[in-house]
């Protein structure tokens, strides 16, 4: 904590935290001729070997630019129903809610990456070099493209006898790619002369903000929504709406204008906060607005619950007050740094009573609110943890503390999640493509990240009988693949319920894929376990901890640490396996791409583009976080030490 | 506090039973064991409520019955028994679990090999290619595979009937079928004994390099011995026709074997293990000052085997006394069927081959049974988990290869050795350790990913058990089996894996 304050105050008195540069010791650069001798023709097998993959490479890109760019593409069908693989069937009217999430992510984004990121910026040589790569792209990609077809002026393609289609002369083609020579030419010169101009040292030493950069071109795309003519297409209220040769629709670019000017306005709020005194306590807080912004969004936001106010006043709240003044006291007596044994005894009592609860639950007999089972269950391992914070007066204050707002945060949304939506859905599930996909894996990190770790815990303890059951449930769990398990949780799970119990087909997908997922963490983090050296046990033991204390004040934060990067390839893992939603009978974004689009009368049939669309959504993101986790890694200094 | 006394007196004193650390630990463990036992066993008498209230009784029977199903590939397109549909699921899971394994092995070698290549552009396509395929999840690369696949031209007849020794369009993929033929039990019995020889030849081969230095090239004499057996079998396999009557002979001795006699030599098999186990883990424990304490763990352990071994007893003697007689009947069949492949006097060439060909039975042309048709969705999901697994072992070989310690290398060359010797003997003997265990892990997952097969129609396990649980409404039946299936395909593969792990492991001093 203090050497985080630290970093703080000292960045304060910069200008700008961005840049401050890593200076590395860097090989000087060959000049190009020798670069190219060295690294593609020493000796004849690597001068054959070259030879042959830039050909490869050649008939790769020409294969991969025609068929983008061929005439037989329909690209308007992934256009026109963005909003279907973006929100599916979200009602048109109440579309400003989708906007108030985007909003809402923006703000968390901007202003996370304002207090925390520590970016270096990217070099003026390496700018160069982007610059003159980037046009030398667009020039291959105008020489390799195949030429055009002729088109009526009905912009129908025009076809020989024969049907086949006529291409243009390569002469005429090149031309008519007038423009893009000039933009991949612009390109290449401002490199060149970037370069000539900066000279060695200046090119190493001028560093360019990454968060300009990223801003920067993200602004660029909006401005193209305003300048360039991308055409306008929809489904608005069923009807179809194909316009090309004009900009996107106004309802489309002036959000995302707004959404632009959100993110980099709470980039620089980020920025200001970063150089206060409270960027600590602001870092808290949006910690919190991460972790129940799934909640937010899905419940509230989108959902937009119809809340019962008098069963509110009547019941719900009463409810509140009495689990969180009667609890409050309870845990403000456990945490009495005297009480001893009889704290311990008191803690095991509540751990038995909310156990009974649902026991009682499954025999039926009494009923009860969910809601009430869960506080006590809460409650209860509050109160078992409770001799750890005893203490000086405040620290209990906090520890209280903690329970109201915990107690609150369980009461508001199982409020909410119970209150019918009141907004029209046509289907059953009322929203669905990326927004599902986004929703299942950050409740399944939620759920599968404490169970995980719970069961390496369990898996690497000395208590026979905890390590039995853990081990039994990983390896069952990792020896069957993941659609089995979701095919168990949405047809079979029924079947083990009680009567009267039933369980959304939506809440049991993300329990099997938190189930599946937990196994696999245990045993990322059952890596980082193994790695503790036996002396961190022995010191902590030495001081005097109790165990639950030694594990999750010594063992479990440098575990935790060392398991980050298998982590993050969890997340990402996560986020790719949402994808077997299709099979399975959800509407996610392949689902979509895949199934409903090619069903539309308009696209019957129309496959590969929104696969290849879908395809590379995931893959955008997928790169980001994995690109995050390398920098993360190398922050942290894992495995260097 | 009414005798106030020091420390180190009441160190003596024997905590209160909630105080006591064991007590507490066993009252834990008991008790959450009773928790989570509780909860399955409430949860399974709940379902066996709902399946009677439902009218559908769980049971394994619609395994003897007609499935009235159609499985669109394998070795039977037209099951008579669930469990046969079942079985022919299972095959072709394991058909392309190993084609898998086989194609991502060498491509994912090839990639990482490209990964490591001082070559700029050879380097360059190995990491464009890892990080497009890594980033995407395998299930929207299955659905562009079979999108592209299904695009193709259509099948005619007057491509046909054989045409070339490869046929690719919509309907698949039709090479040429390559299969075993009458003769090739008898090569085979040849084949093993070429194997012996070959082993021979190549210790002794090794043995002459070590002690002379000359070139002796243990493995190419080696592999020419076998291809010289493989040549000669071919010709003279009926000879060994008589070894149909020998099986035979073993097949009457084993029906005659009486039922409790197999009843009792499992029964001390089981006995005599758990005891050796438990006299060999005591002897462990044992120290120069005589037997150890043994802790909590070390007395559960022990218990454990006795149970076990208790559990094996009561299951062969009591619980299922047939389990001894279908092991005798299962063994004899065995035997006999060996027995028939043999046969007196049969004789023919181990292998034989057929050219796709193109037939029209109905109103579309499709491929005939003679080639070795691939449909879309085996193509498309055997193009998937291939390239898919190919990226993850690309990067599993290329850190392999980086963490052998660069002085190897140089020791190596200041040795004198070639760069390709230096790679051989020095780099990939040391890099394969590294490399091994988490390719195994790729492997298991590339079996278990063979079951998106599902997406695309492809028969395996998975997409014959849905249709079949939901044709009988007995879901939960198929799920145990897709269970037992995948757990038994896992332990398989960790089994080999670990295999040659400990085969290769250095053997320490």
């Amino acid at each position: 904590m203090s050497e985080e304050s630290g970093v703080a105050l000292e960045s304060a008195t910069e200008d700008d935290i961005d840049d401050k540069p890593i200076l590395k010791p860097e090989e000087p650069s060959l000049p190009p001729g020798e670069w190219v001798r060295k690294n593609l023709f020493n000796g004849f097998f690597n001068s054959v070997l070259t030879v042959l993959t830039v050909f490869l490479m050649a008939i790769a890109a020409r294969g991969l630019l025609n068929y983008v760019f061929s005439e037989e593409r329909v690209w308007s069908a992934p256009a026109t129903n963005a909003r279907l693989i973006l929100t599916f069937a979200y009602p048109d009217s109440q579309y400003a809610r989708v906007w108030v999430t985007v909003g809402l992510l923006a703000v968390l984004t901007g202003t996370s990456i304002g207090l925390w990121a520590q970016w270096a910026g990217v070099s003026a040589k390496k700018l160069c070099f982007w610059s003159m790569n980037l046009g030398s792209a667009i020039l291959l990609s105008i020489v390799l493209t195949q030429p055009g077809v002729h088109r009526d002026a009905a912009g129908e393609v025009l076809r020989d006898a024969d049907s086949d289609v006529i291409r243009k002369s390569f002469s005429t083609a090149m031309s008519d790619r007038l423009v893009w020579w000039i933009v991949g030419l612009a390109f290449i010169g401002a490199g060149l002369l970037a370069w000539n101009w900066l000279g060695e040292m200046r090119r190493r030493t001028i560093r360019v903000p990454s968060s300009f950069l990223i801003f920067g071109s993200l602004g660029l795309v909006v401005l193209s929504l305003w300048v360039v003519n991308y055409g306008h297409y929809a489904f608005i209220d069923g009807e179809f709406i194909a316009i090309s040769g004009r900009t996107v629709a106004t309802t489309t670019k002036q959000p995302w204008t707004l959404m632009w000017l959100i993110l980099v306005g709470s980039f620089f709020l980020g920025r200001q906060i970063r150089k206060t005194e409270r960027a600590s306590s602001v870092k808290g807080l949006l910690n919190l607005g991460w972790l129940l912004s799934p909640f937010v969004i899905y419940w509230v936001i989108l959902r937009d619950p119809a809340i019962d106010y008098s069963h509110v006043w009547s019941t719900d709240l009463p409810l509140f007050l009495a689990f969180a003044i009667g609890g409050g006291a309870v845990l403000w007596l456990l945490s009495y740094p005297g009480i001893g044994e009889a704290g311990r005894l008191a803690g095991v009592g509540l751990v038995v009573v909310a156990i009974f609860q649902f026991v009682a639950a499954f025999a039926g007999w009494y009923p009860m609110l969910q809601k009430v089972r869960l506080s006590f269950v809460l409650l209860a391992l509050l109160g078992l943890a409770a001799s750890n914070f005893s203490g000086e007066r405040s620290q209990r204050i906090r520890f209280v503390g903690v329970w109201f707002v915990l107690a609150a945060l369980l009461h508001y949304f199982a409020t909410v999640m119970n209150a019918p939506a009141t907004v029209d859905v046509v289907s059953e599930n009322f929203t669905g493509g990326l927004t599902v996909t986004l929703f299942v894996t950050a409740l399944t990190l939620m759920i599968s990240f404490p169970l995980g770790v719970v069961l390496a815990l369990g898996r690497t303890s000395s208590l026979p009988i905890f390590r039995i059951m853990s081990t039994t449930y990983i390896e069952s769990i990792r020896g069957v693949p993941l659609i089995t398990i979701l095919f168990f949780f949405s047809n079979i799970l029924p079947l083990f319920l009680p009567d009267g119990m039933d369980i959304a087909e939506f809440a049991a997908i993300i329990l099997g894929y938190s189930l599946f997922s937990a196994a696999y963490l245990a045993e990322n983090v059952r890596g980082g376990l193994q790695a503790i050296r036996r002396g961190q046990y022995e010191a902590a033991d030495a001081l005097g901890l109790t165990s639950p204390q030694r594990t999750s004040f010594i063992v479990l934060p440098q575990a935790l640490r060392i398991s980050i990067p298998p982590l993050v390839g969890q997340v990402i893992g996560t986020f790719k396996e949402t994808s077997l939603i299709a099979i399975i009978g959800g509407f996610d974004l392949l689902r979509i791409g895949n199934q409903v689009i090619p069903a539309q009368t308009q696209f019957l049939g129309i496959k590969r583009e929104n696969l290849l669309i879908v395809a590379a959504m995931y893959w955008v993101i997928t790169f980001a976080i994995s690109k995050y986790s390398m920098r993360l890694e190398r922050r942290l200094g894992v495995g260097e030490r | 506090m009414t005798n106030p006394t020091t420390l180190a007196e009441r160190a003596h004193e024997k905590p209160p039973f909630y105080r006591d650390a064991t007590i507490v630990k066993w009252i834990i463990q008991v008790a959450a064991l009773a928790l989570v036992l509780f909860s399955l066993f409430f949860l399974a008498s709940e379902a066996g409520d709902n399946l009677r209230a439902s009218n559908v009784p769980t049971d394994f029977n619609f395994l003897d019955v007609d499935p009235g199903i159609k499985v669109s590939e394998g070795i039977d397109t037209n099951p008579n028994t669930g469990g046969r549909a079942l079985w022919v699921g299972m095959v072709n899971t394991i058909r392309m679990s190993i084609a898998g394994i086989a194609a991502a092995t060498v491509l994912g070698v090839i990639i990482g090999l490209a990964r490591l290549s001082s070559n700029w552009t050879v380097n360059k396509v190995g990491s464009i290619y890892i990080e497009t395929i890594r980033n995407i999840p395998l299930l929207v690369q299955i659905y562009i595979w079979a999108a592209i696949l299904a695009s193709l031209s259509p099948v005619t007849l007057e491509q046909g009937p054989i045409h070339g020794w490869i046929h690719l369009s919509n309907k698949g993929l039709s090479l040429p079928r390559v299969f075993v033929s009458d003769g090739f039990y008898q090569w085979l019995v040849v084949m093993i004994f070429g194997a012996l020889v070959a082993r021979w030849v190549h210790k002794r081969q090794t043995a002459i390099h070590d002690a002379s230095g000359h070139d002796t090239y243990p493995i190419g004499s080696a592999g020419g011995v076998l291809l010289v057996f493989a040549a000669i079998g071919w010709f003279i396999h009926p000879v060994f026709g008589f070894l149909g009557g020998w099986l035979d002979q073993v097949a009457e001795l084993i029906d005659g074997t009486p039922e409790f006699g197999v009843q009792l030599a499992l029964s001390a098999i089981f006995v005599s293990a758990a005891v050796l186990w438990i006299r060999s883990f005591l002897n462990q424990r044992r120290t120069p000052a005589g037997p150890a304490q043994l802790s909590d763990d070390d007395w559960f352990r022990m218990i454990f085997a006795g149970i076990g071994a208790a559990i094996g007893v009561f299951v062969v003697l009591i619980m299922w006394p047939g389990l001894s007689s279908w092991m005798i009947n299962s063994s004899r069949d065995l035997f006999e069927v060996l027995g028939a492949k043999f046969g007196d006097g049969r004789d023919g060439a181990p292998f034989d081959a057929m050219r796709p060909d193109i037939v029209k039975p109905g109103n579309f042309a499709n491929y005939g049974p003679s080639g070795l048709n691939l449909t879309i969705g085996f193509a498309a999901v055997f193009f998937g988990v291939v390239l898919y697994t190919a990226a993850f072992i690309g990067e599993i070989v290329r850190g392999g290869i980086l963490a052998i310690p660069k002085g190897q290398t140089e020791a190596a060359s200041a040795v004198g050795l070639r760069r390709s010797t230096l790679l051989r003997m020095v780099i990939l003997p040391q890099a394969i350790r590294i490399i091994l265990p988490p390719v195994g892990n790729q492997y298991l997952n590339l079996a278990k990913n063979t079951s998106l097969a599902i997406a695309v129609g492809y028969s395996d396990l998975v997409q014959v058990g849905q249709t079949i649980g939901n044709q009988t409404g007995k879901p939960l039946p198929v799920f145990a089996i897709w269970m037992l299936f995948y757990l038994a395909v896992s332990l398989t593969i960790s089994v080999v894996v670990n295999f040659f792990n400990i085969r290769l492991k250095i053997v320490e001093r």
